[in-house]
């Protein structure tokens, strides 16, 4: 490490290496899903957030009670790393989404494929007309 | 932190107020000079890297709690006093500019982390 | 004759980031990672909070000196003047796992500047400020004001002079901050409703110093820094 990289890394402390792999399920949700600020351009809407930021913000927090599945500390480091890593081109709070849903996968709290799964099933049931 | 434990002693009346009257007498008082301790890492800290090793004044005594340390794992039993510290930008980066020698950091760290300067 | 009123627009369609957000939640709910309960508790609790009761602490610690004592030696206490309760206005009870009960107000002076971050993960006093902004979570903000305050003030447009003390609180425990900025001048004579308008969020960070002028924040667009820790 050179002197200023061994300098930056002062602010934080080593953490456990992260599996910072891109995982397929993200990927394409990353480059095929719309983003807000797309979104808001194309209606014409100025909502600065999206209507699910509030219960991803939820998520974040209840997740950190209870049985505590996932840490404050350890889920913003993740989503630290994560967020200068694969998902550096993809806007906030998206970003913090697809990184909760990476850190929950790599911990085995769930899997790709059920996510996959549940995601169609939510698709079909939103999109039901 | 396991929410049972944690609610039936804190409704009502506040983390970390839940704790007042714990943590026996604080070791240090306002004023006194400390040093940083680099206690063997451990992952779950929250005594920022930066700190290790600098001198601070204590500006604050602020409460009694467990230690993040100890908080993290469920280890609630040993309570610790927290203090607020200030630290001067020039002890902390050898490169701070010369011209801004009154800047400071303020941090609060437990007692665990402190010892006399 | 009465305008027909245009409904607002909508985005009418499902993005798969809607969709991931849902799936995530009811399959976590599911494994009984958390209740849906619990998460339907958070969401309205999150709903009802924003920036507002900060500002008009300020404002009243403007206008009152005793108060100001007050803010300064028992936040908490403070902020029930504000309608906000730390303790039992919570989902919890008890307070919010992540951002406690302990508010310190910090008050600035001629010759200290507060500024305040959570180097370590973003902390921020949620109940009486509301959500954080998304520049204050980044690794960008977070790692570089703690060591390149001055730098990273002037990004935000605010300089100070040289024998000013620039304090960076990093809220790093249980303890929340929200800085108590100096009156600015041209606001003699002014309500408490006038005082509260030009305390912006911002300034309740201590990136910026309120102006009678300016009742809200610039945006702030997130960018990498281009030379993260290489300073003049």
């Amino acid at each position: 490490m050179t002197e200023l990289e061994k300098n930056d890394s002062d602010i934080q402390q080593d953490l456990p290496d992260l599996d910072t792999s891109p995982i397929p399920l993200l990927e394409k949700i990353r480059k095929e899903g719309r983003v807000w600020d797309d979104l808001c351009e194309q209606y014409g809407v100025d909502n600065p957030d999206p209507p699910w930021k509030v219960s991803l913000d939820s998520t974040c927090e209840v997740l950190a009670e209870d049985n505590c599945a996932l840490s404050v500390l350890e889920r913003r480091w993740e989503e630290d790393e994560l967020s200068e890593d694969i998902y550096d081109d993809v806007p906030f709070p998206e970003r913090q989404l697809l990184a909760l849903a990476h850190s929950m996968i790599r911990r085995g709290l769930m899997d790709e494929d059920e996510l996959a799964s549940r995601m169609e099933a939510v698709n079909r049931r939103l999109n039901m007309v | 932190m396991s929410k049972s434990h944690h609610a039936e002693k804190a409704t009502g009346i506040g983390d970390p107020q839940c704790f007042k009257g714990e943590a026996g007498p604080p070791k240090f008082k306002v004023g006194d000079k400390v040093r940083i301790k680099d206690l063997p890492d451990i992952f779950y800290t929250r005594c920022q890297m930066y700190t290790r090793g600098t001198p601070a004044t204590v500006a604050e005594i602020v409460y009694e709690s467990p230690a993040a340390e100890d908080e993290a794992w469920d280890n609630t039993e040993q309570v610790e006093w927290f203090y607020s510290l200030v630290f001067k930008q020039r002890d902390l980066w050898p490169e701070y500019p010369d011209a801004y020698t009154n800047d400071t950091v303020e941090t609060e760290l437990s007692e665990r982390w402190l010892e006399p300067a | 004759m009465a305008e027909k009123h245009k409904p607002a627009p909508m985005v009418d369609e499902v993005s798969e980031f809607e969709i991931l957000e849902l799936a995530v939640r009811e399959l976590a709910i599911e494994k009984g990672l958390f209740s849906a309960d619990d998460h339907r508790r958070w969401s309205e609790y999150m709903e009802t909070v924003g920036p507002l009761p900060a500002a008009r602490l300020v404002a009243k610690a403007w206008l009152d000196p005793e108060f100001k004592k007050l803010a300064v030696s028992d936040g908490v206490k403070a902020s029930l003047e504000v309608g906000i309760d730390w303790i039992n206005d919570m989902p919890s009870n008890f307070g919010t796992p992540s951002d406690y009960c302990n508010l310190r107000v910090l008050e600035d002076t001629p010759k200290l500047k507060h500024v305040v971050v959570c180097t370590l993960c973003s902390c921020y006093p949620r109940p009486i400020l509301g959500q954080s902004p998304e520049w204050y979570r980044t690794p960008n903000y977070r790692r570089r004001i703690v060591r390149w305050p001055r730098q990273v003030l002037a990004e935000f447009g605010l300089q100070l002079p040289e024998d000013v003390e620039v304090r960076v609180e990093d809220s790093n425990q249980k303890s929340r901050f929200i800085v108590l900025p100096m009156r600015p001048e041209g606001t003699d004579g002014w309500t408490e409703e006038q005082l509260t308008e030009i305390v912006t969020r911002d300034c309740l960070i201590g990136v910026a110093m309120p102006h009678p002028d300016r009742k809200a924040d610039d945006m702030r667009p997130v960018h990498p820094a281009v030379n993260p820790v290489k300073h003049p």
